[in-house]
């Protein structure tokens, strides 16, 4: 055996595995969304474009409904978490407290959490009957009835904001860290305002760090299933809990792999046009 | 005006630092909130807590056994996921950074495509091929996969390895970038063997990445939950999806007990992380 061919069994398992267990399912996958529906089987012999056709041509819209809120709830969690993670990000990748260490761990350890867990400390706190806030607002006399803080999309929005902050945190944190400190120090002695500088100099040389947390928490989002269904139960539909349905539930598979695909589709043309954008407003970044 | 300045400048900073004290009060608080509330007495969980209790943690250790196997479940595959994706990430680490030559690029984007590709998808992907596959031989009368993959143990491991191999892949072959590959010339110059070279000077120098990359494995695993949802075995559960069916029609705190139980092996992972390699040894 020739030493390239003794490298060469590095590669082998992993690529066996990735080519077997990843490719073909996925390939797989493509196939069956052009399957023939079956009411017997989980799919019939033949090929056949109507699995897409229903979910895009449903004289309701019902499909593309459900596909147009998912991405507006995904668009507006990323939007908030971007503005709840850049301000932290910056503090955390500037400051030189001690505590340094701990704030890092503080934004890790609900990261590495279970989102099961970290979906139930939230039905605790909104929770219709014995939930943390509408319990106290009673018991301050400030309501009678509970607040519908949960079962609805802002519960769903929280859990979604909560679970993806961090997603959103690291990448900014590794880019504004790469930002020289100097030239902010070069802007504020120049005569721009500390918020000013933030917008003209911190926010543009970020903007790799700023796409990536997006794109992962707008990918997150239109890809949840437990978060919607722990905390909005079914009442907030949006895609990845109508494909599960449709798999699990139904086993309606070529329509479920359709959905899927099509949620895809849409997904990667969100990001595409994003980073169309993106990459204009801030002359010279690619 | 200087004065004014620096007014208006502390106050921006006042309401700066709130603001970031608000955040991280809103990322930790549900985390504290499970723990309080699994001390809680009631038999009903509400805030603020009628008393201080361990019942549910007796509850736990002794409901018939659900809660115990699911954590079993959990860390068995968890452990054997984190060996796996350890092996294999170790090995096609070495190969993507030193032998890959002009493939590298595309076979690293390939290796961690499991993290960029949702994971709900693989896991639909992974449910329906499984069918797919044991049919097809059974079509072709050798009922060679009955049972094999389909809701069973290894073809679940299989999902779990999918996903923490991109962990591992990203810990380790940072530190592989970032060696210097002088130091296994110098050892083999004095007369080391290409073994003794890997096992005395490379592997002790990428151990870090290999450490950070597997608690990583290990922690991710442990709180993996769409994959483990559609692939498990019928009639057993995984720690989360234990959870998951319990917090949907169960109001009493044993779930709170359990988690804090799951909180705090994470916590514990994390810790020993930071103590051997530190945090920042974590690639995401």
């Amino acid at each position: 055996m020739t030493r390239s061919r003794l490298t060469l069994l590095l590669l082998i398992p992993t690529l066996a595995l990735l080519v077997a267990f990843l490719l073909l399912p996925y390939v797989n996958m493509v196939v069956m969304s052009f399957r023939t529906p079956s009411t017997s089987a989980v799919f019939a012999p033949g090929f056949t474009t109507a699995n897409y056709l229903n979910a895009l041509l449903d004289p309701d819209f019902y499909y593309l409904e459900i596909l147009w809120d998912t991405m507006v709830l995904g668009f507006w969690t990323t939007l908030i978490c971007l503005t709840l993670g850049f301000p932290l990000a910056y503090h955390l990748a500037r400051t030189q407290s001690r505590i340094k260490t701990l704030l890092y761990f503080f934004i890790l350890s609900p990261l590495l959490v279970g989102v099961v867990i970290r979906c139930y400390g939230w039905m605790i706190i909104l929770g219709p009957h014995n939930g943390l806030i509408n319990n106290t607002l009673k018991q301050l006399n400030l309501i009678e009835n509970s607040l519908p803080l949960m079962f609805n999309t802002f519960g769903v929005s929280v859990g979604l904001i909560h679970v993806f902050l961090p997603f959103m945190i690291l990448p900014l944190l590794g880019s504004i860290q790469a930002v020289d400190p100097a030239l902010e120090e070069a802007s504020q002695s120049l005569g721009a305002s500390r918020l000013k500088t933030m917008f003209k100099v911190i926010v543009p040389l970020s903007l790799p760090g700023i796409q990536a947390g997006s794109i992962l928490v707008f990918v997150l989002t239109i890809s949840s299933f437990v978060i919607p269904i722990l905390l909005g139960s079914y009442k907030v539909m949006i895609m990845p809990t109508l494909v599960v349905q449709q798999i699990m539930d139904a086993m309606l598979w070529p329509f479920g792999a359709a959905l899927a695909f099509i949620l895809s589709i849409a997904g990667g043309l969100v990001i595409y046009v994003y980073l169309k954008l993106t990459a204009r407003l801030v002359p010279g970044v690619q | 005006m200087a004065l004014t300045t620096s007014r208006s400048q502390f106050v921006g900073r006042i309401f700066f630092l709130g603001f970031i004290v608000l955040v991280y009060i809103f990322l930790l608080t549900p985390l504290v909130v499970v723990v309080i509330a699994s001390f809680d007495s009631a038999e009903i969980l509400s805030f603020p807590i009628e008393g201080f209790s361990l019942r549910w943690y007796r509850k736990f250790l002794s409901t018939e056994g659900v809660w115990l196997d699911s954590i079993i479940l959990s860390l068995k595959i968890a452990l054997l996921a984190t060996i796996i994706s350890t092996a294999l990430g170790t090995a096609v680490s070495l190969y993507v950074v030193r032998f890959a030559g002009k493939w590298r690029e595309s076979l690293r984007i390939f290796i961690i495509l499991p993290l960029l590709l949702p994971e709900i998808l693989t896991a639909i992907a992974l449910l329906i091929f499984y069918y797919n596959i044991e049919g097809f031989f059974n079509a072709l009368s050798v009922p060679l996969l009955s049972g094999v993959f389909r809701h069973s143990f290894f073809g679940l491991l299989i999902g779990h390895v999918l996903i923490t191999l991109p962990f591992v892949f990203l810990g380790i072959s940072g530190s592989l970038y970032n060696f210097d590959m002088s130091l296994e010339e110098a050892s083999r110059n004095l007369g080391g063997g290409r073994f003794i070279t890997f096992w005395r000077i490379t592997l002790p120098i990428v151990k870090p990445g290999i450490i950070a990359g597997a608690l990583l494995a290990l922690i991710i695993s442990y709180d993996l939950f769409a994959i483990s949802y559609l692939l498990k075995p019928i009639g057993t559960a995984t720690l989360p999806i234990q959870l998951f069916d319990y917090v949907r029609w169960e109001f009493d705190p044993t779930a709170a007990a359990v988690s804090t139980v799951s909180i705090i092996f994470t916590l514990v992972v994390l810790f020993i992380t930071e103590r051997l390699v530190g945090l920042r040894a974590l690639r995401f």
